[in-house]
């Protein structure tokens, strides 16, 4: 069996990858990308740990993960269109009427 | 009295939902309704219906154990849900603040059109609060922080030809995202380090040492007693708290609340630094006291010691908050920082603990109190700025001028608010605050005490900026109010004599908030 450990250096990566692109992309779609990166490796953990502790209960969080990222997702296309009507682009950069 | 079935301890989660499903019904037979004293009736009736219940289970005793009198505490679906005091505590927060919300929102959209869809949102997002105040696994939580947000989302940017609620509702979705992904991750990292998502599940691997399984409902120790890999337990922790971060407004994910706050329609940003923070606490709360508890995490290796990380938070909170409150020149901006201030305020109940755990009862108590007592004066405070919007009054200190000669009874009320939420001894802010700052000198912790003095005292200089301008200037330019919206008065009245009676009636409260964390 593969050890753990590769399974978290992997899903480690996998959501490192996430967090850059949230850090240095502009386009909310993109941004939409990274989150389902990071969401998916905690899927990632959830199915490996699952087997190696021998119950199922990882298995059945990462099925309500994935319902719960297709609905952040659609909530998310929804505000980025409204995002495109008011503002004519999706870059998150644009969009700056308020100030702090 | 004969004993309920234990599924009606969620009558409050149910109520709040079967009225959000029969506002998407009547939305599917009339999709262009402007019904809006129906629509609002309904949600009125379904939070008030929640309410209800949820006090009646208190007083009746349900959450306490039957040796001690009570009626048993309901345990559903293997463990997943628990319907203690605590949970039961924050379901009259967010019923309360549900009702208020609906109550006002029947003159603020009675102009816009999908009203049907806001009101189901709003009671969607409330049904959520109050199944996470009962949450007791990881699991159940995460689904349940989901169902607050998305709707959540979905509300801020409500207003969908106005630019600035458009944007309010980007930055608010990208930062839930990112900070609901941060808190996936986390979980993860816990299941995998202890084996189970439920708390006395997780309770127990930490103070065994042992990864456990839960087996026909009960929790035992993995065969072959495999360790608790303490440091993957320790980054899964550290993220649960940038999780529950983001849900309470508090640093460092704290960016989106002024934006949010500020773009979205002021019922919705009442709603959600009122309940949403609540139901964001509720869960910090529940998680780190039965869950990860911080003697037990200490003398088995210490992973992480939360309490030291929840006091930066909370001093940090405390004053980026309120010293950005402070130079604002818009009073809903300000109200929005001053709501980041006092999720450091109400972090204080996870912060002043000692190191063996001691005085974490209290503490937490003390930050439900404040919690309670927030929802009526903070959501009053923003139904006061909603009022000024269909007025069309400016959103700057200025054009606040000389609005207590026309409106004097909400401006009475507003002043009530703000007083209390100073801490001035006109509203039960006064005792809550009193009550965190024994918490903090109960376990001497001294830093967080003197930032609670600090921040109170400056809090006290920009309220009453909006109060001076109310009462004492003159105003600029001309202004005619010629209507006084019903729904949005009897809210902010009504939550204005509650925030008072809360004066006469904190002890009360403040006993039962005792108890139910005595309980956790």
């Amino acid at each position: 069996m593969i050890p753990a450990e590769t399974y978290l250096l992997l899903s480690a990566a996998v959501f490192c990858i996430g967090l850059f692109g949230i850090l240095t992309r502009r386009n909310a779609l993109i941004f939409l990308m990274s989150v389902e990166l990071m969401l998916n490796a905690a899927n990632i953990n959830f199915v490996a740990f699952s087997l190696q502790h021998g119950n199922l209960t990882g298995q059945v969080f990462a099925l309500f993960g994935m319902a719960l990222a297709a609905a952040e997702v659609a909530i998310g296309i929804g505000i980025i269109l409204v995002l495109y009507r008011n503002f004519t682009d999706v870059d998150v950069t644009k969009a700056t009427t308020m100030r702090w | 009295m004969a004993q309920l079935p234990s599924w009606m301890g969620l009558a409050p989660a149910l109520a709040l939902g079967l009225a959000s499903l029969v506002l998407l019904l009547s939305d599917s037979i009339d999709p262009d309704t402007t019904n809006t004293p129906a629509l609002a009736g309904i949600s009125v009736v379904g939070s008030l219906v929640a309410l209800a219940s949820a006090v009646g289970f208190i007083i009746g005793g349900t959450g306490v154990p039957t040796s001690e009198g009570g009626q048993g505490t309901p345990v559903l679906f293997g463990g997943q849900l628990v319907v203690d005091q605590m949970a039961l505590f924050f379901m009259v927060i967010v019923a309360s603040v549900t009702a208020l919300v609906v109550l006002a929102s029947y003159d603020y959209v009675s102009e816009h059109s999908y009203q049907a869809e806001f009101f189901a949102l709003v009671m969607l997002s409330a049904t959520g609060m109050t199944l996470l105040s009962a949450a007791n696994s990881l699991a159940t939580a995460f689904v349940a922080l989901e169902l607050v947000s998305l709707p959540s989302y979905a509300l801020v940017a409500f207003l969908k030809k106005n630019r600035g609620g458009v944007e309010a509702g980007l930055k608010y979705f990208l930062i839930g995202a990112v900070s609901s992904a941060v808190l996936a991750y986390g979980i993860s990292l816990v299941y995998a380090a202890t084996g189970v998502l439920r708390f006395d599940g997780i309770a127990t691997a930490i103070s065994s040492g042992t990864i456990q399984t839960i087996v026909d409902g009960s929790v035992q120790a993995q065969s072959g007693e495999p360790a608790v890999p303490m440091s993957i337990l320790g980054v899964g922790i550290l993220m649960v708290i940038g999780g529950v971060a983001f849900k309470t407004a508090a640093v460092p994910f704290h960016f989106w609340a002024p934006e949010a706050y500020e773009g979205a329609p002021a019922p919705i940003s009442g709603f959600l630094s009122s309940a949403s923070k609540a139901a964001g606490f509720v869960l910090a709360f529940r998680v780190f006291a039965v869950a990860f508890p911080i003697g037990d995490l200490l003398a088995t290796g210490g992973a992480i010691n939360w309490v030291v990380a929840f006091q930066i938070l909370a001093i940090a909170t405390m004053f980026i908050g309120n010293f950005a409150a402070a130079t604002q020149e818009k009073v809903k901006r300000m109200l929005a920082y001053s709501s980041v201030g006092h999720a450091g305020y109400v972090l204080i109940g996870l912060a002043a603990v000692s190191a063996s755990g001691e005085g974490l009862s209290f503490s937490i108590s003390a930050g439900m109190s404040h919690l309670l007592v927030y929802g009526f004066m903070n959501t009053g405070a923003f139904l006061f700025i909603a009022l000024a919007e269909y007025w069309g009054v400016g959103r700057r200190f200025e054009d606040y001028n000389g609005l207590g000669k026309e409106a004097p009874v909400a401006c009475a009320a507003m002043t009530v608010f703000l007083f209390s939420l100073a801490g001035l001894p006109i509203g039960g802010g006064f005792f809550s605050k009193f009550y965190l700052f024994q918490a903090t000198l109960n376990v001497g912790a001294w830093s967080l005490a003197a930032a609670l003095i600090i921040n109170s005292a400056l809090s006290l200089f920009y309220y009453s900026r909006v109060v001076k301008a109310m009462w004492i200037e003159e105003p600029t330019g001309e202004r005619s109010i010629d209507s006084y919206p019903m729904g949005l008065y009897t809210a902010v009245v009504g939550a204005a004599i509650v925030t008072f009676l809360l004066v006469p009636g904190f002890n009360q409260v403040s006993e039962i908030a005792f108890q139910a964390a005595q309980l956790l």
